[in-house]
């Protein structure tokens, strides 16, 4: 477990933090968690953003024709105080002091300026065990279109799972299910969690 | 819309139509020339002239070096650090029931080359005693607000600027840069006890740059001043004393140029003299607090910064010292290209330094609820009320 930003904004099924790491926000779809005393609340990873620490501020052109990319930050060592990066992330469920996992909103929000985490492959495994959580995906409103993150979720879990081909066939069989009447979303979604894709 | 722009617009366009008519950019074009070819050692004989014989009506530069020399920045060294300071206050609000100011000195100390670092922070002081709040001249309290709130502040900032610099990593020179001027003319304007009471802990915050030997310069950016053109009009004008107001004899040729050059800033002049990067020549200043300065007495270039022409104002130490004058001049250059014309270093500081609106309505607040906490009501002024309302 690694704490990876800090909780800047939250609510009863999002939250926002500021990334320990500039430019290095959890991947889209990852799967993140809240220690919160005794209960743990999850969250999927469903959008990053870099701007300007003061929205006052614009952000400026930097680059010459010798300094461009990477040396930009070391020409202008102030960069790494003035911008940040901030990720959102889905609440999709929690963990009370009795172990159980819940695929469901937590009661309350995680507090604000608690860490978020990131999840071990075996936490992973055990939270995807089941996936009544796709509909709160599925139903989400925020920047990106819904199937495209839970495709991203799909993929990540995937691959923290260790390339579980059998889990990725049940979750394409679970998307199939939900989206049996929207053509065009689910052959989207299929089509971006595809193992050769 | 309070103003009536229909009223104001014809009166714009004239003032425009004024300041850019073709026998003024013929005049400023004489004013370079001048510049550029003048016997400098016939101006400082000129300036020792009109010194001994009587007082120089306007404030005069003495060059130290050939006045129409332009200087190509020295090569900056690869590792450096650039600290600066900014302040911002909340004045005393005489429309509060309670004096008080606060200071915020902003700070950013940036290091550049093997390891690139920065550090960005703000110091506040929240001031309410007597001893913050007035000046003691023998039993007279004399308010610090104003030019002596600003003198306050840039106390403030030398001294922060001083910490932050000592702070910086050692491998490699440290320059320290504060926005505004070294030279603290509004002195001149205050009575004994105010001079006695902020020039010497600014000289001894000077001083404290001087033993650790980091350069502190003072960046002012398009710059009023008019020393050196000034300078240039005592060639021209041949009179000793000048008499501006009885001027008859001049030739119109030189008087048409000595009254434009009343109104040339010397940042018009150096902008046509200097390319981007290059110092001018450094000058003294006369202005008349300096001759109290001591060995922390002020000398001035200006330097094109690529986007316009800035005044640096630096203590002799520094600027006397080859090593020294050649880092701060490549370091500041270097700072205004990496922030596109204005040091890198003073806009974080500045930013630092900014009290937002709603911050300053907290520190009101933050009083009425610790008044309140006494049992008092917190009563402003009725008119600032009402402003503050702006009932219809």
């Amino acid at each position: 477990m690694e704490r990876i930003g800090e909780i800047v904004a939250t609510s009863s099924n999002s939250l926002t933090a500021v990334s320990f790491t500039l430019h290095q926000p959890p991947a889209l779809g990852s799967l993140v968690k809240v220690e919160e005393g005794r209960r743990t609340v999850y969250g999927v990873v469903s959008f990053g953003t870099t701007t300007g620490l003061d929205p006052g501020r614009r952000v400026v052109r930097r680059s010459t024709e010798e300094v461009f990319d990477a040396a930009i930050y070391a020409e202008h060592p102030q960069l790494e105080k003035t911008l940040r990066t901030e990720f959102a992330a889905l609440l999709v469920g929690y963990c009370g002091p009795d172990g159980r996992v819940h695929q469901h909103l937590p009661p309350q929000p995680p507090p604000l300026h608690y860490s978020v985490c990131t999840c071990e492959a075996d936490e992973v495994v055990r939270f995807s065990q089941q996936r009544l959580y796709f509909r709160l995906l599925l139903a989400a409103v925020g920047e990106l279109p819904p199937e495209q993150l839970l495709a991203a979720h799909i993929r990540e879990t995937t691959s923290a799972r260790g390339d579980d081909q059998e889990w990725l066939a049940a979750a394409a069989r679970e998307v199939a299910a939900l989206l049996k009447g929207d053509y065009d979303r689910l052959m989207s979604l299929l089509q971006t969690i595809e193992p050769e894709r | 819309m309070p103003l009536d722009f229909a009223v104001i617009q014809p009166h714009i366009a004239r003032m425009a139509a004024q300041a850019h008519t073709q026998s003024l950019a013929d005049r400023l074009r004489e004013a370079c020339e001048l510049l550029r070819s003048v016997d400098t050692d016939h101006l400082r004989q000129v300036l020792r002239e009109r010194e001994q014989s009587d007082r120089i009506p306007w404030l005069v530069a003495r060059p130290r070096e050939e006045v129409g020399a332009a200087y190509p920045p020295p090569l900056p060294c690869s590792d450096f650090s650039v600290v600066a300071s900014d302040g911002s206050v909340i004045p005393p609000d005489r429309h509060s029931p309670l004096r008080f100011f606060v200071l915020n000195t902003g700070l950013a100390r940036l290091t550049y080359g093997q390891r690139p670092d920065a550090h960005l922070w703000a110091r506040s002081l929240f001031c309410a005693g007597e001893e913050d709040l007035y000046i003691n001249a023998a039993g007279r309290r004399i308010p610090v607000e104003d030019a002596r709130l600003g003198l306050r502040m840039a106390l403030e900032e030398l001294r922060a600027l001083f910490e932050a610099a000592q702070e910086a990593p050692a491998n490699g020179p440290v320059l320290a840069l504060r926005d505004g001027s070294l030279i603290f003319w509004a002195l001149q304007n205050e009575e004994e006890a105010v001079v006695r009471h902020f020039l010497p802990p600014i000289l001894d915050s000077l001083e404290r740059f001087q033993k650790a030997g980091i350069p502190i310069v003072s960046y002012i950016s398009y710059p009023g001043a008019q020393d050196v053109a000034n300078s240039l009009r005592l060639l021209v004008c041949g009179k000793d004393p000048p008499h501006c107001g009885q001027c008859a004899e001049a030739s119109t040729e030189e008087r048409a140029l000595c009254r434009a050059l009343a109104d040339f800033r010397d940042q018009a002049l150096f902008l046509r003299h200097l390319q981007p990067g290059q110092r001018s020549a450094l000058f003294d200043s006369t202005s008349a607090i300096l001759d109290r300065y001591g060995e922390q007495r002020v000398q001035f270039f200006y330097l094109h910064t690529g986007e316009e022409i800035a005044r640096l104002e630096v203590p002799q130490w520094a600027m006397q010292d080859e090593t020294l004058r050649g880092f701060l001049h490549a370091a500041v250059a270097d700072q205004c290209r990496r922030g596109r014309g204005y040091p890198q270093a003073l806009i974080e500081a500045h930013e630092e330094a900014v009290i937002p609106s709603t911050e300053h309505r907290l520190v009101e607040q933050l009083v009425e609820e610790a008044l309140a906490a006494q049992g008092v009501v917190y009563v402003r002024s009725a008119k600032d009320r009402s402003k503050r309302e702006r009932g219809i």
